[in-house]
């Protein structure tokens, strides 16, 4: 089965949830757009559904790649550095012609998410360590290697989760034998909705992003300076 | 150079990418919307070192068995002869990885094709000097720990020299990092025109920031360059020539033309090549 046919299916058992993404199927609207699926914002789907797609003050558009230029930014102007940030901006509607369209449209509101969260369905997902990804770094960031495992442990509790604008489910540990600590940050199951699968799909993290690793780089110049005072 | 259809085929762009400047990666995503509209390829991603989706989540983003990649970075040297084939788990030209068939291209900088980038660049920001008049400064970031880093500059550079369509008075290429230092740009250049084009992928902090800076038309390190216009203030009046400053080469739309050139010349040169499979 391909993914598009796979999205397919998925759509047909419900699916209507990606992150903050709504997907509304044409024929559930009065006056529907001359398209298949119109996206919005999850907080942004009675302003599209009472508008017949159209709702005022709404940028509008039908190409599925404009999906980076309305997630590059937050509604403050913040750079939205990981796509799994909970700050996606509001008052858009796309109109997409049809599935191959939506499924360009959510792989660019959320790089490969789709894709990732199919392999792990098929069980061939790989997920990368910690120590793995940290380990590989080069430039400034190889000194992030340095960090503890504690430091690590607290810095997940710290960064991630969705108390820290980060909705993505945690596929990863410290190393294979050292699994998250408990906490918020690492129960998270990745669908900020609330929503059951398969009406959502959970947001996945199979390693840990570029934030955490500059923010471990951080916290072990830290332990450094700590150990030298001491 | 037109490249048959690949209607099979996954072209992914990869690229470095920013966590912290979003000019970083957007020339990336302009060139797969270039190639895209052309209709070759069954797909066309960006993947990054830095920003999602990653080098490493790059095999589970098409459902095709072949797969082009082709790094759009300006020389050849840490990343694209370490990072991006030990990402993909790349063994040699063409690897066959857990099923999928995976094409290495050279990088976009090296192809003799980026010389009619860089005239119609140079001609755009200054478009009334005459050649004779001008000097056509290269700038790149040049450093000491590998040489091949200024390699695709140095080769640009001597192709300019040898093309005769837009005769400028001299070539040079020059470096942030190592000798010959941009900084010394008003003692290198010996004519009234001086136009610079940094040689690299994205108006990002070096092109935008960090250079300007350098050659002495910004005072402090400012603004990414969306929220900014330096290259609209051309000329720069400095020490008594007239400046011409371009944004970067990799800001080209026309580059889409020289990933399609790269893959030609793979096609070409590998067509009967051995592949390795893990």
């Amino acid at each position: 089965m391909t993914r598009i046919e796979k999205l397919q299916q998925l759509l047909d058992q419900g699916f209507h949830r990606i992150g903050q993404i709504e997907i509304l199927r044409a024929e559930s609207i009065a006056s529907p757009p001359p398209c298949a699926f119109l996206l919005c914002h999850e907080d942004d789907i009675e302003h599209v559904v009472n508008a017949s797609g159209h709702p005022s003050g709404f940028s509008e558009t039908c190409n599925p790649f404009d999906a980076r230029d309305i997630s590059t930014y937050a509604d403050d102007g913040e750079y939205r550095f990981t796509k799994g940030q909970i700050n996606l901006k509001r008052r858009w509607v796309m109109h997409l012609a049809d599935i191959t369209a939506l499924h360009e449209a959510i792989e660019n509101f959320y790089p490969s998410n789709f894709s990732l969260w199919l392999a792990q369905q098929r069980g061939i997902l790989e997920v990368q360590t910690l120590r793995d990804k940290l380990n590989r770094q080069t430039g400034m960031y190889r000194f992030a290697r340095s960090i503890s495992n504690e430091g690590a442990q607290k810095l997940v509790q710290r960064v991630c989760g969705p108390a820290h604008q980060c909705a993505k489910k945690i596929l990863w540990q410290i190393d294979a034998d050292t699994p998250l600590e408990e906490s918020e940050a690492s129960r998270f199951n990745g669908i900020g909705s609330g929503l059951a699968e398969p009406h959502a799909i959970p947001l996945l993290c199979r390693e840990a992003c570029n934030h955490f690793v500059a923010e471990c780089r951080k916290e072990s110049k830290k332990e450094f300076e700590a150990k030298a005072q001491a | 150079m037109p490249i048959t259809a690949k209607p099979q085929a996954a072209l992914f762009i990869a690229g470095h990418g920013s966590t912290e400047n979003p000019d970083s990666s957007a020339p990336y995503f302009e060139h797969a919307d270039e190639i895209r509209k052309r209709g070759l390829f069954a797909e066309v991603n960006c993947i990054f070192w830095k920003e999602e989706p990653s080098f490493r989540e790059a095999w589970y983003l098409t459902d095709c068995e072949e797969i082009y990649v082709v790094p759009d970075f300006i020389s050849e040297g840490y990343f694209t002869q370490d990072v991006i084939p030990r990402e993909l788990e790349l063994t040699g030209p063409t690897t066959t990885v857990r099923g999928k068939t995976f094409h290495y291209c050279a990088p976009v900088g090296v192809h003799p094709s980026m010389t009619q980038l860089l005239l119609r660049r140079a001609k755009e920001v200054a478009p009334d000097v005459d050649p004779t008049q001008t000097t056509l400064i290269i700038v790149g970031h040049g450093t000491n720990l590998n040489p091949n880093s200024t390699k695709a500059i140095k080769d640009q550079c001597e192709l300019l020299r040898q093309q005769t369509e837009i005769p400028y008075a001299a070539v040079l290429d020059t470096y942030m990092e190592e000798q010959p230092f941009i900084a010394d740009w008003h003692t290198l250049a010996e004519t009234l025109n001086v136009v610079v084009v940094p040689f690299f992928i994205s108006d990002g902090l070096h092109s935008f920031q960090d250079i300007p800076v350098l050659l002495g038309f910004e005072s402090e390190v400012g603004a990414a360059a969306s929220q900014r216009e330096v290259f609209r203030h051309n000329p720069h009046d400095l020490h008594g020539r007239k400046l011409y400053y371009s944004s970067a080469i990799g800001t080209e739309r026309l580059i889409a033309d020289v990933i399609l050139d790269q893959i030609h010349d793979f096609d070409q040169l590998h067509s009967n090549n051995a592949n390795d499979t893990h």
